[in-house]
């Protein structure tokens, strides 16, 4: 290899983790700042910040909200994208190209106009806003990440196991939840990680979807657009730190799965 | 478990269910076809079809008992107002930008990661990157405003070594948007360049090494056209990204220069006839967003295989 880009590669590298941590870190610093205000440098610490947010009401009511929203919205998505995978990995022709196209739609329409339009069509319904609608929301951004999860795992699943268990008798229900399912675990437990990750972060669909009671992201929208305190650094590092934990744990646990098997 | 369902089997509604079942495929079908089709009509496809509905509509929604007019004017409103045009150029403009900054930022990172690196510290040099990426927009957004705020942390590192002329207005401009909006993107851009180059085999590179190829003519003769699928992907992620960005330019970005995601956010939070207007604006962005990505992705694919050998 050529010497000038195997000295320049790394350094880019680390100057990129450089970018994406250095200010999560001043975030982290933020918070046990000594003062009302933002501003740096940090002369007096405290970590009355951290303790005050969790305190605040409207925040943790903010974050019981979000939690609501990722269960359910999870809950949906795993219950449509199971179905939907199993009928996809079936069709065959040209209708596998329109349905594919009818999966992933949602995937590809800018999130402003899929939250607008899912707004409009539930209003058309007469159904309010609010945790419900999120929820939904949320389910039709989730949906086409676990259908592409589930099919990736589904792909690799040799169709003798089935065959196997239905010449030794067992009905469909039998193979279902004895063989397909276990063998699909690892990506339902994937795809279930990310969806929770994915609705808890999502800011657009909460937002036009949301009734009274905001989501956590919502709120902290709301809050920075008033100004800034050091107790918002601090509620957002708590954030960070908890999602990201569970990112990395399900990211682990999905990787030990795959290669125990 | 295997115990439970078959003894089960014993009862004769649920066993004679299943036998049927098993029988008749198409009855099968239909029955596990019933929520996915049921939730691509529902959930995919019929907010999105009332919405090409309601921006050709005159009114919506409309007083009972009121017959809808048809009409166009809604479109043509756009081409009418030039507040609307420039925020729509603007977004495709900076859209396009950001996007070609996240490949130029993102390809010699993916390549490290998948080529460079050693070997069995890939994976956690990969997770190492991507752990940050659970995060909201906002909270990326605030973690920004604090670096470049006027008393942030990169004017007060700088007043610590003496620069002149502080604070620098470093916020609430297009620096600061491009700054957030690649922090956003560069997952999107790294997954798929990722999987394409790390699928590239390495003795191609050896070979081309061997025979004299410089590092320049191997990067452009072999990496490239092999990651092609990971650019084209990583791009068409990143750009449908951009384009519908809506919180983040209203924290980051400055006042003067709005993109057309947050026009259509106003439209609709305008009170009266707004939903028509801001219908037409949501299809005339998917519109030419998705027809621009797919030009894209078709000029290039097309090259045939001998060009790019």
């Amino acid at each position: 290899m050529n010497r000038i880009p195997t000295a320049a590669l790394p350094i880019w590298f680390w100057l990129f983790v450089a970018y994406l941590f250095l200010p999560l870190v001043v975030m982290a610093a933020m918070g046990f700042r000594d003062s009302n205000f933002i501003a740096f440098p940090i002369q007096q610490w405290t970590t009355g910040w951290y303790r005050s947010v969790l305190a605040d009401e409207e925040i943790l009511s903010a974050l019981w909200v979000s939690a609501q929203v990722a269960v359910y919205s999870t809950t949906v998505a795993i219950a449509v994208g199971l179905p939907m995978s199993f009928v996809f990995a079936r069709t065959r022709g040209p209708m596998r190209a329109l349905m594919i196209a009818a999966i992933v739609l949602p995937a590809f329409l800018p999130v402003i106009v899929s939250a607008i339009a899912i707004r409009m069509f539930l209003g058309h319904l007469g159904l309010e806003t609010g945790i419900a609608a999120i929820s939904f929301g949320h389910a039709i951004g989730s949906v086409p990440f676990v259908v592409i999860m589930i099919l990736t795992r589904l792909n690799a699943m040799s169709s003798n196991l089935a065959d196997a268990a239905r010449n030794l008798g067992a009905d469909d229900v039998i193979v279902v939840t004895r063989i397909v399912l276990p063998f699909l675990a690892p990506a339902l437990f994937g795809a279930m990680m990310f969806c929770l990750l994915l609705s808890f972060e999502d800011f657009v669909r909460s937002f036009f979807l949301g009734g009274v009671d905001p989501t956590f992201p919502v709120l902290l929208f709301a809050r920075l657009r008033f100004g800034f305190d050091p107790g918002l650094a601090a509620i957002s590092t708590i954030v960070l730190i908890a999602s990201t934990a569970l990112g990395l744990f399900a990211e682990r646990h999905i990787r030990r799965r795959n290669m125990g098997r | 478990m295997t115990q439970i369902l078959v003894s089960a089997r014993r009862f004769g509604v649920y066993r004679n269910t299943i036998d049927t079942l098993a029988r008749v495929p198409a009855l099968r079908v239909a029955l596990l076809a019933a929520i996915p089709l049921g939730w691509i009509a529902v959930a995919n496809l019929a907010p999105l079809v009332q919405m090409v509905a309601i921006s050709f509509q005159d009114r919506y929604p409309l007083p009972p008992g009121e017959p809808g007019q048809w009409t166009l004017r809604h479109y043509a409103a756009f081409f009418e107002r030039p507040h609307y045009l420039a925020a729509f150029t603007r977004s495709f403009v900076f859209a396009t930008l950001a996007t070609v900054l996240t490949l130029l930022v993102m390809f010699p990172v993916a390549y490290y990661l998948s080529k460079v690196a050693p070997r069995n510290w890939r994976i956690r040099l990969l997770l190492l990157v991507i752990a940050p990426f659970w995060i909201s927009e906002i909270v990326r957004s605030f973690a920004w405003i604090l670096m470049l705020a006027n008393n942030g942390a990169v004017n007060s590192f700088l007043a610590l070594l003496g620069f002149p002329g502080l604070p620098l207005d470093l916020l609430y401009n297009n620096i600061s948007l491009t700054i957030g909006v690649l922090y956003l993107t560069s997952l999107y851009m790294l997954l798929p360049l990722y999987a394409a180059l790390e699928k590239i085999d390495d003795s191609a590179l050896e070979a081309a090494s061997d025979l004299g190829a410089s590092p320049f003519k191997r990067l452009w003769r072999i990496v490239l056209p092999l990651s092609r699928d990971g650019i084209v992907g990583g791009c068409t992620l990143v750009f449908l990204l951009v384009i519908g960005l809506y919180a983040m330019p209203q924290l980051l970005g400055g006042s003067g220069n709005t993109l057309f995601a947050s026009t259509i956010g106003q439209v609709f939070a305008r009170a009266g006839n707004s939903w028509p207007l801001g219908s037409a604006f949501s299809m005339i962005l998917i519109g030419v967003a998705l027809a621009y990505v797919g030009l894209f992705a078709i000029l290039f694919r097309s090259r045939g295989p001998g060009r790019s050998g």
